[in-house]
């Protein structure tokens, strides 16, 4: 059930989640959240952090490729139109 | 717009990008290294989507009064005079004035000072100003060097004046000795100045023996020299110096020429030199700083070498 609710959350770009985390971050801090959708929102909010999690993780992994070789041509990924 | 909770309850660095299409409008003659597709290559890297994360913000534009914490008011005046109406005005035989230069360095110098803003008020850990043109050659009196105003001691200045700081380290690992900078604070120990730079080379100082106050650290490499003698020299000379200092602010004058690629120097790094020399300089900031850590770019002319040094830079500094 609440994978289906947060079916949405993989879609979502870095700065979408980033946006949704924010705000349930904050409504669960001010502790103004009903006890009975307290759980169904902490749920949201974990999908929103491991949804991030990945697409930093990805990131990270392809900053690590963007490399040169030493004869200058790109060893990882190429986001240069040799120059 | 930065997310302060959210990105602390995913714990990550929050790293902002600072830079403004006016950058490309400073122009140099055909054939002058310091050109508008520098900053063109970077974007283009920094375009990639593993750098998504990014606070990527349109850079302010300076406010002409904090330039005086640094360079005199007839100096001031004078590059101002000199910028012409149109074509090309030079300084000297490197260093040029074309109708945009005043707006672009004013620029550079707003996104400097915004992002020392941003680090003392929480939002952003970090900052990468991807701005020209460069700054650190410039000295209290004297623009050279293809830099007009020194936008790194502005910035020191600014984080002094405006935040508070006592003590301002400026680490400068462009493969050309920050004469400009060495000037600015010779005889003020408030701001320590670390620099690695290939000596013989322009401009001819930065050698060991000049020290300043006790703030100035040296650390020259010989030609054709690479990754060990760069990391030997951060590692003994500028990290136990930054670690004695215990800087309120870390500001890195982020020149990309020492890269093996480039054309106006011998210095032999690669990618991975810049991303651990990043690495070594967040753990101080970590350590005595908060985190704070501003990043302005410096030199770096070889465009390839130049786009893949400053994702691992910027790399380095989103991961921390």
């Amino acid at each position: 059930m609440a994978d289906e609710a947060n079916a949405d959350v993989k879609a979502m770009s870095f700065e979408q989640a980033l946006d949704a985390l924010e705000k349930i971050v904050d409504d669960l801090e001010r502790g103004d959240v009903p006890l009975d959708q307290s759980i169904r929102i902490y749920e949201r909010g974990e999908a929103l952090k491991a949804h991030c999690d990945r697409l930093l993780k990805a990131a990270e992994d392809k900053v690590e490729k963007i490399r040169l070789s030493r004869d200058g041509k790109p060893a990882g990924t190429e986001p240069l139109d040799g120059e | 717009m930065v997310k302060p909770v959210a990105r602390a309850y995913i714990g990550r660095m929050a790293t902002r990008l600072y830079t403004h299409p006016i950058y490309l409008e400073h122009l140099t003659p055909p054939g002058h290294p310091e050109r508008p597709d520098r900053l063109r290559a970077i974007q283009r890297v920094l375009d990639d989507e593993a750098f998504a994360p990014l606070d990527r913000v349109e850079a302010p534009e300076g406010d002409p009064q904090t330039i005086l914490a640094v360079h005199p008011r007839d100096f001031v005046e004078r590059i101002k005079a000199t910028v012409p109406q149109d074509g090309l005005a030079g300084i000297d035989g490197d260093t040029v004035l074309s109708p945009k230069s005043w707006q672009a360095a004013l620029t550079a110098i707003g996104a400097a000072n915004a992002a020392v803003d941003d680090v003392f008020g929480g939002r952003a850990d970090n900052v990468f100003v991807a701005a020209r043109p460069p700054g650190h050659h410039a000295e209290k009196t004297t623009a050279m060097g293809f830099c007009l105003f020194n936008y790194a001691a502005i910035a020191a200045r600014h984080a002094q004046g405006r935040h508070g700081a006592e003590r301002v380290a400026i680490v400068d690992w462009d493969v050309h000795h920050g004469n400009g900078t060495q000037d600015i604070f010779w005889d003020d120990p408030s701001v320590l100045y670390c620099s690695t730079h290939q000596m013989p080379l322009y401009p001819g100082t930065g050698a060991k023996n000049e020290t300043g106050a006790g703030n100035i650290v040296n650390a020259p490499l010989a030609p054709r020299t690479g990754s060990e003698t760069f990391r030997d020299a951060f590692s003994s000379r500028v990290l136990p110096a930054l670690d004695a200092f215990r800087p309120d602010l870390i500001i890195v004058s982020a020149g990309f020429d020492a890269h093996h690629r480039d054309p106006l120097a011998e210095i032999n790094l690669v990618e991975d030199d810049f991303d651990w020399a990043t690495g070594q300089l967040m753990e101080q900031a970590g350590r005595h700083s908060a985190g704070r850590l501003v990043s302005l770019l410096e030199g770096g002319y070889d465009l390839q070498g130049l786009a893949f040094s400053v994702a691992a830079h910027v790399g380095r500094l989103m991961k921390g």
